[in-house]
C-alpha cells in the first residue's frame, strides 16, 4: 500500500513537472511568417543574399508580430520551384523583386492590391507616374512600385577615340542623334582582325573582333520596341485579339536589324554573339561592342573595373523621329493563394517605404520608384560609378515604352517563343526574306490568339 | 498460424525476397506509378498547376492529331492542329536516325580496338571512357565553344587541315544544328564501349580456336564469331540508346537556352514537352505529349524486341529453337 502511494506520488510529480515544462505560462502570440521568394530576377548573387539577410534582420528587430525571411532560389530553378510551392499549397507570401515579364507570365496568379491601397488610402503620389502603371492591368494592380530600370546607350570612349568619331550627344532634344547617325558611327567602329571596317573593300566579316552596336540582351519584342509601333512593345491590338507583328514599324525594325547583321555588319550575328558569350559573356565590358543598348541593371553587372573609359547617352531617335526607350520596372507581388496576406502587405509597404527604398534598390540596382529618393540615390550613384552623366538615366524615364515590351498578351510564353524564333532567323539566316518571315510570324501569333479567345 | 518450421524453404525464400524488394516496390509505386497515373489523368484535363484540373476529355489528343488529312491534301504544315508537335517529333527522329547508329558503330568499333592485346591498353580504355562520366552540362558548354564558327577550334581544323572553305555554322545554322548535337553525343560513347568490352571478353576462346582450325581469317572470325556473339549486347545498347535519344533534353536545353533554336531546328520532343509544362503552364497538354512519347517508345521497343528473333544470337541457342 505504502509502495503504491509513493508510485502514485511519483507519477503525479512527474506529470506536473512535464505539464509545467510544456506549458511555461501563457503562450506568446505566434508571429505571422512572410517568406519572400527571390529568384525570378535579380537578388541571387552572394553579396545580394547577404544584404537581403541584413534587411530581414532589420525588419525582424523592429516588428514583433511578423517574421520576414528571404528564400533565395537559383534563377534557372525558380519557375519549377515556385510552381511546386504554389501547387503544394505552400505559396510564398511575396515574390520578387521581379519585373513586368514575370508579372505577365503568371498574370492570373497575383493578388490585386487595389483593395489594400483603397482601404488605407495609401499615398501613391510620391511614386513616378510610369512606375504605377507599368504593372497595372484593368483587372490587376500587381503591387507597390519598387524600382525602375531605364535604358540608354553605354559607349566605349576609347573605341570612339580610336575611330576618330565624336561621342554621341547627351542632349535629349538633339534630333541629329538618330538611327542613321548611330549606324554611321557604328560602321566606323566595327573592326575585323586586320582593323578594317565594313566601309573598306577588303573587310572580312568572318573575323570581326569589335562590333559597332549591339542590343542582344533582350528578346524580339524588346528589340522592336524602339521602332515606335502604335502598340509600342506589344505585338497585339489593344483588345489583344489581333496580331500586329507585321506593323510597318516592326517590319522596318526587323529589316534594319537583319541588314545591320548581314549587310552592314555592325551588329553581331548569332555566331558572333556565341563568340562573345564564349570569350567573356559581356558584350560591352568585354570590349566586343562600341555601343551597347541596355538598362541600369547592367551597371552592377558590367561596369566594374573596365579597362577602358565609358559613358552613357540617350537612345537615338528612330526612323520616324520618335524616341521609345524601353524600361523595366520591379516590384514585390503577393500570390493569390498565399497565407498571411495582411502581413505580406505590411512587408510590401515596408520595403518600398521612403526609409527603406534606397537600401533595397542598392541591393537590386534599380532606381527607386519614389521621386523623393532621387537626390539621395543620385548621390550614391555618383560615388559608386563616378563620371557618368546621370541626367541621361533619369530623363530616359520620360521616353519609356508603354505598353511595355514585357507586358502581358494572351499565351504570353507561346507568343514570345514564336517571336523569338523569328529573332533567331534574323540573326542566323543571311538570305532570309524578312517581309515574308514577319508576315508568317504574324499569322502564327494570330493563330495563338484565336485559339486563346476560342477557349474563353 | 503456421509456425516458421512448417513453411517450405521455397516459400521462405520468396518471403525474404519480397521483404528485400518491398522498399523498392513502395518507392516505385509512389514515385513512378503514382506520377504516371496522375499524368495520365492530367492528359485529359486543362491543368495549369495552380488551378484545379478541368476535365476536357480527348481535346488534348485531338489537338495533336487534328489536321492530318488537310496536311496530306495540301502539304501545308500549318494545317496541322499543332505543327510544332510534328516539328519536334521530326527533329527527334532525325537526331535518333543519325545518333543511334553512329553511337552503336563508334562504341562497338572502339571496344573491338581496345580489346586487342596492345601495350598500355588499360590507359587507352580509361582515356576513352573518361568523357562519358562528365556531366551533360559540362560537356555541352565545352562543345559550344569547340563548335563556335568564329572562335571554336573545329572550323579552323576543317579549314586549315582538311581544306574545307566554308565550314558549317554548327549550332548557329538550322541545317547543321542537329548534326552538331550528334557529334556532341559521340563524346559519350565510352559508356557503351565498356559494356561492349565486357561482352567481347565474355566470348569463349574455344570458338575462335575452332574457327582458326577451320581456316577462318581475322575478318571471318569477327563476322562469324565475334559479331553474332555480341548481338545480345548490341540489342541491349540499341534499346537503351533508342530510349535515350527520344528522351534527349539536357544538352539541347543548355546549348539553346531552352529555345530549341535556331528556327526550331533543335526543338526536340522533350524540350517541347518541357516548354508546354514550365513555360506555357499547360500541364495537361504536356502530360498528353508525355503519354504519346511513352507510346511511341513502347512501340519502337516492342518492334526491336520482335525483330530480335531474327538477328540476336545467344550462346548455345539453335536458330529457330529455344
Amino acid at each position: 500500500m505504502k509502495s503504491n502511494f509513493f508510485k502514485l506520488l511519483a507519477v503525479l510529480v512527474l506529470t506536473s513537472l512535464m505539464l509545467t515544462a510544456c506549458g511555461g505560462g501563457a503562450a506568446p502570440a505566434e508571429k505571422a511568417k512572410v517568406t519572400i521568394f527571390v529568384g525570378f530576377g535579380t537578388g541571387t548573387d552572394p553579396d545580394q543574399v547577404a544584404a537581403q539577410e541584413a534587411l530581414a534582420k532589420k525588419f525582424n528587430e523592429s516588428h514583433t508580430d511578423t517574421e520576414l525571411e528571404f528564400l533565395i532560389v537559383p534563377v534557372e530553378e525558380s519557375t519549377e520551384r515556385y510552381l511546386a510551392m504554389v501547387a503544394g499549397g505552400n505559396a510564398p507570401q511575396l515574390v520578387g523583386p521581379h519585373g513586368i515579364s514575370t508579372i505577365a507570365k503568371f498574370k492570373d496568379q497575383w493578388e490585386d492590391v487595389t483593395p489594400y491601397i483603397e482601404k488605407e488610402k495609401y499615398d501613391m503620389s510620391d511614386f513616378y507616374g510610369p512606375s504605377t502603371t507599368l504593372n497595372k492591368y484593368p483587372d490587376l494592380n500587381a503591387g507597390l512600385p519598387l524600382g525602375l530600370y531605364p535604358s540608354f546607350i553605354f559607349y566605349n570612349k576609347d573605341a570612339f577615340d580610336a575611330a576618330g568619331v565624336a561621342y554621341p550627344t547627351h542632349d535629349y532634344a538633339d534630333t541629329s542623334w538618330n538611327i542613321d547617325a548611330m549606324k554611321e558611327m557604328a560602321i566606323k567602329m566595327t573592326l575585323d582582325a586586320n582593323d578594317k571596317t565594313p566601309a573598306d573593300a577588303d573587310f572580312d566579316p568572318a573575323t570581326i573582333k569589335q562590333w559597332g552596336y549591339a542590343d542582344t540582351w533582350t528578346d524580339f519584342r524588346g528589340q522592336m520596341t524602339m521602332f515606335g509601333a502604335s502598340t509600342k512593345g506589344r505585338p497585339t491590338s489593344d483588345d489583344y485579339k489581333t496580331a500586329q507583328v507585321n506593323s510597318a514599324e516592326w517590319l522596318f525594325g526587323a529589316q534594319w536589324l537583319h541588314d545591320g547583321v548581314f549587310k552592314d555588319h555592325f551588329i553581331p550575328d548569332a555566331a558572333g554573339q556565341g563568340a562573345i558569350d564564349a570569350a567573356s559573356g559581356d558584350p560591352f565590358g568585354g570590349g566586343h561592342v562600341a555601343m551597347w543598348y541596355s538598362h541600369t541593371w547592367y551597371m552592377s553587372e558590367g561596369l566594374n573595373d573596365l579597362p577602358f573609359k565609358y559613358d552613357i547617352a540617350p537612345l537615338f531617335y528612330n526612323q520616324n523621329g520618335d524616341r521609345i526607350s524601353r524600361i523595366h520596372a520591379d516590384l514585390f507581388t503577393m500570390p493569390k493563394t498565399a497565407k498571411n496576406k495582411d502581413a505580406a502587405w505590411e512587408v510590401m509597404k515596408w520595403l518600398v517605404a521612403p526609409e527603406q527604398i534606397i537600401d533595397v534598390c542598392k541591393i537590386y540596382g534599380c532606381l527607386p520608384a519614389r521621386q523623393s529618393s532621387q537626390e539621395a540615390y543620385l548621390k550614391y550613384l555618383n560615388e559608386r560609378y563616378p563620371g557618368i552623366d546621370y541626367d541621361v538615366i533619369f530623363t530616359a524615364i520620360d521616353y519609356l515604352d508603354d505598353p511595355s515590351h514585357e507586358s502581358w498578351v494572351p499565351e504570353w510564353g507561346k507568343v514570345n517563343d514564336t517571336l523569338n524564333n523569328t529573332q533567331t532567323t534574323i540573326y542566323t539566316d543571311s538570305e532570309a526574306d524578312i517581309e515574308a518571315l514577319i508576315n508568317l510570324t504574324n499569322e502564327d501569333v494570330q493563330k495563338i490568339l484565336d485559339e486563346y479567345w476560342a477557349s474563353k | 498460424m503456421k509456425s516458421i518450421k512448417t513453411i517450405s524453404l521455397a516459400r521462405r525464400e520468396a518471403m525474404a525476397g519480397y521483404a528485400f524488394i518491398i522498399p523498392w516496390i513502395i518507392g516505385f509505386l509512389i514515385f513512378t506509378i503514382g506520377p504516371m497515373l496522375a499524368s495520365l489523368y492530367f492528359s485529359f484535363t486543362d491543368y495549369n498547376i495552380v488551378d484545379p484540373p478541368n476535365w476536357v476529355g480527348l481535346d488534348n489528343y485531338i489537338r495533336v492529331f487534328s489536321g492530318i488529312p488537310e496536311f496530306f491534301r495540301t502539304g501545308d504544315t500549318r494545317q496541322l492542329g499543332d505543327p510544332i508537335f510534328w516539328k519536334a517529333l521530326q527533329v527527334t527522329i532525325y537526331f535518333a536516325s543519325l545518333a543511334l547508329p553512329l553511337n552503336l558503330i563508334f562504341s562497338f568499333s572502339l571496344a573491338v580496338l581496345l580489346n586487342q592485346k596492345v601495350p598500355g591498353v588499360n590507359v587507352w580504355r580509361t582515356i576513352y571512357f573518361l568523357p562519358s562520366i562528365i556531366s551533360g552540362v559540362a560537356v555541352t558548354l565545352l562543345w559550344i565553344r569547340i563548335l563556335n564558327p568564329r572562335m571554336g577550334i573545329l572550323n579552323p581544323f576543317l579549314q586549315n587541315v582538311l581544306g574545307i572553305n566554308n565550314p558549317p555554322g554548327w549550332l548557329q545554322d538550322p541545317n547543321w544544328a542537329v548534326p552538331a548535337l550528334v557529334i556532341m553525343s559521340l563524346w559519350g560513347v565510352g559508356g557503351s564501349m565498356i559494356i561492349y568490352l565486357a561482352g567481347l571478353q565474355g566470348i569463349p576462346t574455344d570458338l575462335y580456336d575452332a574457327a582458326k582450325v577451320d581456316g577462318a581469317n581475322a575478318w571471318q572470325r569477327f563476322w562469324n564469331v565475334t559479331f553474332p556473339m555480341m548481338t545480345p549486347v548490341l540489342f541491349y545498347n540499341l534499346v537503351l540508346g533508342m530510349i535515350g535519344t527520344f528522351q534527349y533534353f539536357t544538352e539541347v536545353y543548355v546549348a539553346t537556352s531552352g529555345t530549341g533554336g535556331p528556327q526550331r531546328a533543335t526543338l526536340f520532343y522533350n524540350l517541347y514537352l518541357y516548354q508546354n509544362a514550365f513555360r506555357y503552364f499547360d500541364m495537361g497538354y504536356a502530360s498528353t505529349l508525355a503519354w504519346i512519347l511513352f507510346i511511341i517508345v513502347l512501340a519502337l521497343t516492342a518492334l526491336i524486341f520482335r525483330s530480335s528473333d531474327m538477328w540476336v544470337y545467344y550462346e548455345g541457342q539453335l536458330r529457330g529453337k529455344q
